[in-house]
C-alpha cells in the first residue's frame, strides 16, 4: 500500500495533468473493468461450478449458483479423496514450481546480463542457438527425450521436471531486453572503478534494478511449471510424484471412465482446479510489488 | 538384447539404430514350455514386488486379497493414466527398457497392438489355458491369440444393450424397438413429435461404438489377420449396411451427432435430448452418476436386431490384465493376473464395488449379482439382462494390430461423414484406404477383399 | 534481435578498455544457463534429429533412411494445409492481442485507472488457469445447445452462431488464445515500462506533455525490445499451436481433425500412429518454417521502422 501511494505521489508530481484521484479517467476505468469482466468470466464459472453437486452440475444454468451450495462440501471431498492425495500433489507442484521459478529466474537474469553487457566470442551464436531451439516444437519429441532421460536415470524422478523447467528461453530474452533498458553502462563502470568484482556488481547493484524483470520471469516460470502437464505426464509414472495437473487429469479420466465407477469425480476436478489456481493468484499479488521498483533506477542514479 | 531387433533386423542394424540406445537395458523372458507347480510354489514364496498399472479406482481391495493369499508378494498399484495416455506411457516405458510394469490393464481392442510388438507374455505356460471355462465365451476368445496364445485375463466386459428413457417413450407412445428398422421408424416419429428430442446420439469420434455396431452386424473387418499379415474389409455388405443405416438417420436429421463424454453431452443426457443411449453393460452404473438428475426414468433393453427374432449382441469396452514380456517375475505376475480376475471374493468385489461388469460365469450366474434391483432403472434387474446378453455376443470378432490409428482414421472419415450428413458408405472406402496406406508403411502385408 | 546487435555495436567502444576481463566474466554469467540448456534442451533435440533419419516399423524393425522422412514431409499435403491454417491464425490473432496488451499496459501505467491492481490481476488470471479447465469452460460457453449464448439467442428467437462449427472454429480458438495470453503479454510490457528509467518521463513532463503523449512518443519506443520479444514468441506460439485445438477436439472431433495444426499432426503421428521418426522430421521442418517466418517478420518490421 505504502509503495503504491509513494508512486502515485511521485507520478503526480511529475505529470502535471494527473494531480490527484479526482483526475482519474472514468472512461478508461470503465473500459478496463469491462475488460476485467471478460477475463474473469472463466474464474467465475469455475467458482460457480465448484459450488454445485454433480447432479446440479449438468442440469442447472452454468453461470449462476444452484439451490444446493456445495462448495465447502466439494472442497472437503477434494482434499480428503483417496487418502488426501490432493494435498500430496499440491505439495509436489509447489516443490517443482518454486524450485524451477527461483532457479530459472536466476539463470535467466545471469545469462541475460551476460549477453547484454559483455562482448565475448560466440555471444551472438549462443543467443541464436537458444532462439533456434525454441522454434522446434517438442510435443512430438517426447519419446526420444524420455528414452534419453531414462538412460540418464532421470525419468520418474522430480529432476525430470525441475531441470528442464529451469530453462525458460523466453525469460532469457526478456532479461536481455530489460538489462539493456534498465541497467546503464555507467553504473557498471562506476562499480568497476570502485574495484568491485563483476559478480559483486551484478548481485549488489544490477539485480535490484532488474527487480521488475526478475519478478516477471519468476512469475512466468512459476505459472509454467505449475500448469505444466505434458512433461510430467510423459516423465512420471509414480503417482506419488505427480503434480496437480496430471493428478486432476487422472481424476477427469476416471470420471469419464467407460466402465469405471464415478461421475462423482467431475465436481472434484473442477473444485481441485479452483484450489490449484489460488496459490498462483497469491504469488501474483505478492510479486507485483516488484513492478513498482522501476523507481529505484531513478533513485540510484540521482 | 531386444529379440525383436536381433531377429528381424540383425545385430548391425540394432547397433546403428536409435533404438539401440534404449534396447540394451531391455530384458525379455522366453516363456518356458510349462511351468511346474513346484516352480510356481517356489516363486510365490519368494519375496517379490510386482508393479501393476491400472486405472480402476479402488482396485486396491482386490490387490489386498491377493497379498493376503500370497504374503510374500507385494503389489505396487500405479494409476498411470487412462486409455490413450496409459498406452502411450506403457509403450514408452517398454521401449526405454525400464519403468514398465509387470502387469498392466489393457482393453480388449489393444491386445493385438501390443502382441504385434511382442510386448505381451503368453500365459499358457502358467496355467491360464485351463481358465477358459470360467469365462463367458466371447471374452475368452478376445484374449486368445491367433496361434492359441493367452495374452491376458479378462477383467470386465461391455456387452451391448440399449438404455432408454421410459418417460419419453411413454409420453410419445413409442414401443421399445426390437429391430433396427423399428429403431429408424421410432427415430422419425419421435423427432417429429418433439423436435427437441432425438431417439439417440451418434458420437462421431467414438470408433468403439461403431466397431460394436460392425461386430453385431456380422462384419469382421480384420478377421483372419495374423502377425504381419493384415486383412482389411470395411466394404463388405454387412459393414456397408451399418454405415448406410447411421448415415441415413443423420442425413434425415433424425439423430444428433454430438461428441460423447463432453460437457454438452452430459447436459444433453440430463436434459432429455437423447431418448436412448445404445450402450454396453458398464453404462448403467456410469449413467447413475453422470445423469443423476434423471434417476428412475431410464430402463434397459437388448440391442435392436438386424433381423426380427435374432439375438445377437456385441461388445464395447471392458478390459483385461496382461503380463508384460519384460517382467522379471513372470510367474508371480501371471499368478496375480489370474488371481484378481478369477478369485471368487476378488471378482465379487469388482462386480459389486467397482461396478465392473463381470466376465466370469460364476458371477453372471450368481443371484446376489443378477438379482440386484436398481432404483435408477425403476427397480429393473439390469445385471440379469446383461448377463443374458453376454451369452449372445458373437465370438469371432478380431481387432487390428493398429487399433489406435484405425479409430483415429474412423473419426476423420466415417465419423465426420455421418456428422456432416455426407456419404457414409463412400467414407468407409476412404477409411479402408487410409488403414491400408498406414499399415503398409508400418511393414504389414495388407490383404483386402 | 537486431536491436541487440545495434546496441552492442554502439556500446562497444566504451568497453574496449578492458575486453579480456569483461569477456571472461561474460562466459561465467551465461554458463549456468547454457549448461542446463544444453543438457536439457539441446542434447534431446540433437538426439531427436538423429532419430529423424531412421524409419522404425511395427513389422520389420528399424532402418536408416537418410532424408526420406524430410522429403516425405515436404510433399505431405496434410502438413502444409495445417501450416497455412496456423499462418492465417497468426495474422488473425496476434495483432489484436499485442495491440490490446500494449493498450492495457499503457493504460495501467498512466495511473489514470481506478482499481488498477484489480484490473491487472483480472487480465492476467486466465494465464494461470489450467488448459483443461479453460477448455471445459469455453466448451460450455460455446456450446450449441446449453451454452449461455445459445440459450440467449434462443430466447430472443434467433439462432446462435455455431462457435464450434467449421467456419468459426479458428476464430473461437483465437478467442481462447487471446483470453489466455493477453494478460501475459501485458505483464511483460508493463514490467518493461517499469524498468524504463524515469528521467525520460520527467523531461517530457517538464516540457508539458500529457500522459498519452508521453505514452506514445516516449514509452512505446522504449518498449521496442520487449515488443519484439513478444512478437517473436507469438510467431512461435502461433505456429506451434497445440493445446487449444487438442482440447477442443474432444468437443468438435469432426471439425478439428488429427492434422488441424502442424504440431497436433506431429503429436498424432508420434502417439497415435507410432511414427516417431517421421514425427521428429515434421517437428524440425516446422521449426524451420518458424525460423524463416520470424526472420521475414523481423526483416519487415525493421525496414518499416527505419523508413
Amino acid at each position: 500500500m505504502t509503495a503504491e501511494t509513494t508512486i502515485e505521489r511521485r507520478r503526480a508530481g511529475r505529470a502535471p495533468r494527473t494531480k490527484g484521484r479526482a483526475d482519474r479517467s472514468t472512461v478508461l476505468t470503465v473500459g478496463m473493468l469491462a475488460a476485467a469482466a471478460y477475463f474473469l468470466l472463466p474464474l467465475f464459472w469455475v467458482l460457480v461450478a465448484s459450488s454445485k453437486t454433480s447432479a446440479d452440475l449438468f442440469s442447472t444454468f452454468g453461470l449462476w449458483f444452484s439451490g444446493d451450495f456445495a462448495l465447502f462440501d466439494n472442497i472437503g471431498k477434494t482434499v480428503t479423496y483417496d487418502g488426501n492425495v490432493f494435498l500430496r500433489w499440491m505439495g509436489n507442484t509447489l516443490l517443482y514450481a518454486v524450485t524451477a521459478a527461483g532457479g530459472g529466474a536466476l539463470l535467466a537474469s545471469l545469462a541475460g546480463y551476460g549477453f547484454a553487457k559483455y562482448r565475448f566470442k560466440g555471444n551472438r551464436t549462443m543467443f541464436m542457438i537458444v532462439l533456434g531451439a525454441v522454434m522446434v516444437p517438442t510435443t512430438a519429441l517426447a519419446i526420444p527425450t524420455y528414452l534419453l532421460f531414462s538412460r540418464l536415470g532421470l525419468a520418474d524422478t522430480p529432476w525430470a521436471i525441475i531441470l528442464p523447467s529451469l530453462i525458460n528461453p523466453f525469460g532469457l530474452f526478456l532479461m536481455t531486453v530489460y538489462v539493456q533498458s534498465a541497467v546503464p553502462d555507467s553504473l557498471v563502470e562506476a562499480g568497476r572503478i570502485d574495484g568491485a568484482g563483476e559478480f559483486r556488481i551484478f548481485f549488489q547493484v544490477t539485480l535490484r534494478l532488474l527487480a521488475p524483470g526478475f519478478a516477471t520471469v519468476l512469475l512466468f516460470t512459476l505459472v509454467n511449471t505449475w500448469n505444466n502437464y505434458f512433461l510430467p505426464l510423459i516423465m512420471l509414472n509414480d503417482p506419488d510424484l505427480y503434480p496437480i495437473t496430471v493428478g486432476l487429469a487422472r481424476w477427469q479420466g476416471q470420471a469419464a471412465a467407460a466402465g469405471g465407477a464415478s461421475g462423482d469425480l467431475v465436481p472434484l476436478v473442477v473444485t481441485g482446479s479452483l484450489l490449484s489456481i489460488i496459490p498462483l493468484i497469491i504469488a501474483f499479488l505478492f510479486l507485483q510489488r516488484y513492478w513498482q521498483s522501476g523507481l529505484v533506477t531513478g533513485a540510484v542514479k540521482q | 538384447m531386444n529379440p525383436r531387433i536381433s531377429r528381424r533386423a540383425g545385430l548391425a542394424a540394432a547397433l546403428a539404430s536409435p533404438l539401440a540406445l534404449a534396447a540394451c537395458g531391455r530384458h525379455t523372458v522366453d516363456p518356458p514350455a510349462n511351468v511346474t507347480q513346484d516352480q510356481i510354489d517356489e516363486a510365490m514364496r519368494t519375496p517379490t514386488e510386482l508393479n501393476f498399472w491400472t486405472w480402476v479406482p479402488g482396485i486396491e481391495k482386490e490387490v489386498a486379497l491377493f497379498e493376503k493369499a500370497y504374503p510374500d508378494i507385494t503389489v505396487d498399484v500405479v494409476n498411470a493414466g487412462q486409455g490413450n495416455p496409459h498406452y502411450a506411457k506403457l509403450r514408452t516405458a517398454l521401449r526405454a527398457g525400464n519403468g514398465a510394469p509387470d502387469v498392466a490393464q489393457l482393453e480388449f481392442q489393444m491386445i493385438p497392438s501390443f502382441a504385434i510388438t511382442e510386448d505381451l507374455l503368453d500365459l499358457r505356460p502358467y496355467g491360464a489355458g485351463e481358465l477358459a471355462d470360467q469365462f463367458v465365451e466371447f471374452a475368452w476368445s478376445q484374449v486368445s491369440g491367433t496361434d492359441g496364445e493367452v495374452w491376458a485375463i479378462p477383467q470386465d466386459t461391455g456387452p451391448m444393450g440399449m438404455l432408454y428413457r421410459n418417460d419419453i417413450f411413454e409420453a410419445h407412445g413409442i414401443e421399445v424397438p426390437a429391430t433396427w428398422d423399428d429403431f429408424a421408424e421410432s427415430a422419425a416419429r419421435l423427432h417429429e413429435a418433439d423436435p427437441e428430442v432425438y431417439l439417440t446420439n451418434f458420437a462421431p469420434a467414438q470408433g468403439a461404438f461403431f466397431a460394436a455396431m460392425l461386430w453385431q452386424a456380422g462384419a469382421n473387418p480384420f478377421g483372419g489377420s495374423a502377425g504381419p499379415e493384415l486383412h482389411v474389409d470395411l466394404t463388405s455388405p454387412e459393414a456397408e449396411r451399418v454405415a448406410r443405416f447411421w448415415g441415413d438417420l443423420s442425413e434425415q436429421d433424425l439423430i444428433s451427432v454430438d461428441a460423447d463424454f463432453t460437457d454438452p453431452w452430459y447436459q444433453a443426457l440430463n436434459s432429455g435430448k437423447y431418448a436412448t443411449w445404445v450402450a454396453p453393460a458398464w453404462a448403467p452404473s456410469f449413467l447413475t452418476s453422470a445423469a443423476a438428475s434423471t434417476a428412475g426414468l431410464w430402463r434397459v433393453a437388448p440391442l435392436p436386431q438386424w433381423e426380427a427374432g435374432q439375438e445377437v449382441s456385441s461388445n464395447w469396452g471392458g478390459s483385461t490384465s496382461a503380463v508384460m514380456a519384460t517382467t522379471r517375475n513372470p510367474i508371480a505376475a501371471a499368478v496375480f493376473a489370474q488371481f484378481i480376475n478369477t478369485d471368487r471374493k476378488s471378482t465379487e468385489t469388482m462386480a459389486n464395488e467397482q461396478f465392473l461388469y463381470p466376465p466370469t460365469n460364476a458371477i453372471l450366474e450368481d443371484p446376489t449379482f443378477t438379482g440386484q434391483q436398481l432404483d435408477f432403472y425403476g427397480g429393473q434387474e439390469v445385471n440379469a439382462l446383461f448377463a443374458d446378453i453376454s451369452t449372445t455376443v458373437a465370438e469371432d470378432f478380431q481387432w487390428s494390430p493398429i487399433q489406435e490409428k484405425v479409430y483415429a482414421d474412423f473419426t476423420d472419415t466415417v465419423g465426420t461423414a455421418v456428422a456432416n450428413k455426407e456419404d457414409a458408405v463412400a467414407a468407409m472406402e476412404d477409411w479402408q484406404a487410409r488403414i491400408k496406406e498406414y499399415a503398409e508403411y508400418q511393414g504389414f502385408t495388407v490383404r483386402q477383399s | 534481435m537486431t536491436a541487440t546487435a545495434q546496441r552492442q555495436r554502439a556500446e562497444a567502444p566504451a568497453r574496449r578498455g578492458r575486453p579480456n576481463r569483461s569477456g571472461r566474466a561474460g562466459y561465467l554469467f551465461v554458463a549456468p544457463f547454457m549448461i542446463v540448456f544444453t543438457a536439457m534442451f539441446l542434447v534431446p533435440l540433437i538426439y531427436a534429429a538423429y532419430f529423424s533419419f531412421f524409419r522404425e516399423q511395427l513389422v520389420g524393425g528399424t532402418v536408416f533412411v537418410g532424408f526420406e522422412n524430410y522429403t516425405r514431409a515436404f510433399g505431405d499435403e496434410q502438413l502444409w494445409t495445417g501450416v497455412g491454417r496456423v499462418g492465417l491464425f497468426f495474422l488473425l490473432q496476434v495483432p489484436i492481442m499485442l495491440v490490446l496488451a500494449l493498450f492495457f499496459a499503457l493504460a495501467l501505467d498512466t495511473g489514470l485507472v481506478r482499481l488498477a491492481r484489480f484490473a491487472r490481476l483480472s487480465i492476467f488470471v486466465p494465464y494461470a488457469v489450467p488448459g483443461v479447465i479453460a477448455a471445459l469452460m469455453w466448451g460450455y460457453l460455446y456450446g450449441p445447445d446449453f451454452g449461455p449464448f445459445a440459450q440467449l439467442a434462443e430466447k430472443i428467437g434467433v439462432s446462435a452462431p455455431d462457435f464450434l462449427g467449421a467456419d468459426l472454429m479458428l476464430g473461437s480458438i483465437a478467442n481462447i488464445v487471446f483470453w489466455e495470453f493477453t494478460g501475459y503479454n501485458m505483464v511483460i510490457l508493463f514490467a518493461a515500462l517499469r524498468a524504463v528509467p524515469n528521467e525520460l518521463y520527467e523531461a517530457a513532463a517538464v516540457d508539458g506533455a500529457g500522459p498519452w503523449r508521453i505514452a506514445w512518443s516516449i514509452k512505446v519506443p522504449a518498449l521496442r525490445g520487449a515488443l519484439m520479444v513478444c512478437l517473436i514468441f507469438s510467431v512461435i506460439g502461433s505456429f506451434q499451436l497445440f493445446n487449444e485445438p487438442n482440447l477442443l477436439q474432444g468437443l468438435a472431433p469432426t471439425v478439428i481433425d488429427s492434422a488441424y495444426t502442424p504440431n497436433l499432426y506431429a503429436y498424432n503421428l508420434a502417439f497415435v500412429g507410432q511414427e516417431y521418426n517421421y514425427a521428429a522430421a515434421v517437428s524440425f521442418i516446422l521449426g524451420l518454417v518458424i525460423l524463416v517466418g520470424s526472420y521475414v517478420f523481423m526483416f519487415l518490421t525493421n525496414r518499416r521502422s527505419r523508413s
